[in-house]
């Protein structure tokens, strides 16, 4: 490795219901980035890299990269990839931009996450479909169950073995999705309390419909440069300090070794966090975008991310620590609950936040306190076989 | 493309109809079972087996791993030397979660889905949970094997598994 990479800016689709296709999508999140980043246009963009996840599926569209490309007046010169990952696209296709950067091989890339995940009312079965097969579709979509049902059953061991409680988990979400209310592209604006959560429609106990995320069209963009180029475009940049990523040889439910933790989140954690010379997360991290598709997963991810032990995760959103003000600030941007999921969309969505928080762009009653100089973004997938960290920092090392 | 043309063009270009069918006979990889015979699949033997009401999957024959679900190659020493072994029939909820609101195409909701730990096996099972409500059932339940015929498009019989409260499994 020559070097790191920087994230010199970037924008998003609006997000929720769309009257658009993939390609309008595509468009609105590349032209959202060019437009924020003074210095870069398409023609200076050397790789494209695609998170997407079931364009063939969702939008009866395969090679979208090429695709992008067209749509984006980009001509590239030296790499272009799709990165499919399930949930955790999004991340994958910023840490190959990284790589790709890191080694010298080009200056300036757009990673782009978009997703059309809803076909209309009346086929909501149909992405349902596309979502059972992310498991091993033969033994485990073949039985119907969909993501909600999926992570209940990790909320309901969760509250089995720790004792974790369902108001520690509906206070995640009011905490996300109050921070979506302030959030002009997110998916769920509305600013709900610990009581809605609770008196929401049980979709899948023990969680209700407030403890999930939506279906959701969405893209986002950003333009990731060396950190050479960084220095010349602007003052203040997200470099990438670190950069983890694990999966567990078993992505079906018939082989998962726990359904209350996730040791991937470990071992992608403390990958990144040896590469950034992060020794005390929760005392050194002011910023973390993790992956909230449902209440349940952020509390297990406080554990796994090593920032509390095991079974304490339920505590930690209940004593305030991962509020706005608390020892983390968590998913400001108004997470996975708040934004909905566009699944090849979320993890660039998390990394352009933390940018934003660095620069200090995001709406004030959603800015992390005291300027924030460092951060986390954190991906799953599939059954929670895989899973991507990245730390940020304001300041180059 | 001119030899449709229903209308003469004589306010504007011609113009002409393409139909789109309303419907058509299922996809085939919108089916969400497998095709389980020997001309389709290498593990027809534990489907084979499953239509005869034996649960069973492979075990490797160099260092004895159980699979589940069964395979062709051993993951743990990718070895091809695997052969069926019955498992039991038995066992106990480990998970359950319910699907409500919309399922996959062609699933009518609601409906329970569990993880089953088998009874002095380490296998544990993801499989639909039939024959209770979600609100009915508890972590730890016994349950037991039910064997489900699939009616549908193929020309072979197919065959699936669920487990149901035990005491239900007639």
């Amino acid at each position: 490795m020559t070097g790191t990479a920087a994230i010199v800016g970037g924008g998003h689709a609006d997000w929720g219901k769309r009257a658009a296709t993939w390609k309008d999508l595509a468009q609105e999140a590349g032209k959202a980035a060019f437009d924020d980043v003074d210095g870069v246009t398409p023609a200076d963009v050397e790789g494209l890299f695609v998170g997407a996840v079931q364009p063939e599926r969702f939008a009866f569209q395969s090679h979208v990269a090429p695709l992008a490309a067209e749509l984006l007046g980009i001509d590239v010169t030296k790499m272009i990839s799709r990165t499919e990952l399930a949930c955790a696209s999004g991340q994958a296709a910023l840490r190959y931009a990284w790589l790709a950067i890191a080694s010298g091989q080009l200056d300036v890339a757009l990673v782009l996450g978009v997703e059309k995940m809803n076909l209309g009312d009346d086929h909501v079965a149909e992405t349902q479909s596309g979502m059972t097969n992310v498991l091993d579709r033969e033994f485990d979509g073949v039985n119907g169950l969909n993501a909600p049902a999926f992570f209940s059953m990790f909320a309901q061991r969760h509250m089995h073995e720790y004792g974790t409680t369902r108001e520690q988990l509906a206070a995640v979400s009011a905490k996300n999705k109050g921070h979506a209310a302030n959030n002009p592209y997110a998916q769920f604006q509305q600013q709900v309390d610990v009581d809605d959560v609770l008196d929401s429609y049980p979709v899948a106990p023990p969680l209700c419909l407030l403890d999930c995320s939506g279906i959701t069209d969405g893209a986002a963009a950003l333009v990731l440069t060396s950190e050479e180029k960084a220095r010349e475009l602007t003052d203040t940049a997200a470099y990438v300090t670190g950069s983890g990523q694990s999966c567990m040889a078993s992505n079906s439910i018939n082989n998962l070794p726990s359904m209350s933790a996730w040791p991937q989140a470990t071992v992608a954690a403390e990958e990144a966090y040896d590469q950034a010379g992060i020794d005390d997360p929760v005392d050194e991290l002011d910023v973390a975008e993790i992956h909230d598709c449902f209440s349940i997963s952020e509390v297990i991810e406080y554990e796994d991310l090593g920032w509390v032990p095991k079974g304490e995760g339920g505590q930690f959103i209940e004593d305030g620590r991962s509020e706005l003000d608390g020892d983390i600030a968590v998913n400001p941007r108004g997470g996975l609950l708040g934004c909905g999921h566009p699944l090849g969309a979320t993890g660039v969505s998390q990394a352009l936040e933390v940018y934003k928080q660095f620069t200090g762009e995001v709406e004030s009653a959603r800015q992390v306190p005291d300027s924030p100089e460092t951060g986390l973004i954190h991906n799953l997938s599939g059954s929670g076989s895989v899973h991507s960290v990245m730390t940020l920092a304001r300041d180059p090392q | 493309m001119t030899g449709h043309d229903t209308d003469d063009g004589a306010d504007g270009p011609p113009r002409k109809t393409v139909s789109v069918p309303d419907t058509i006979e299922l996809p085939r990889l919108l089916d969400f079972y497998d095709l389980q015979d020997a001309d389709h699949t290498r593990i027809h033997e534990f489907y084979d087996r499953l239509r005869e009401g034996d649960l069973s999957t492979t075990q490797c024959g160099d260092c004895g791993a159980l699979h589940f679900p069964p395979r062709v190659v051993c993951p743990e020493c990718t070895s091809d030397d695997l052969a069926y072994v019955s498992l039991p029939h038995e066992g106990e909820l480990f998970a359950f979660g319910a699907v409500r609101g919309s399922g996959p195409l062609g699933m009518d909701t609601p409906f329970v889905t569990g993880v089953v730990d088998l009874d002095g096996v380490d296998v544990q099972l993801s499989a639909r949970i039939d024959g209770a409500d979600y609100d009915d059932l508890a972590i730890g339940d016994p349950v037991a094997l039910r064997i489900v015929d699939v009616d549908g498009p193929a020309d072979h019989d197919r065959v699936f598994y669920q487990f149901a409260p035990r005491g239900d499994t007639a």
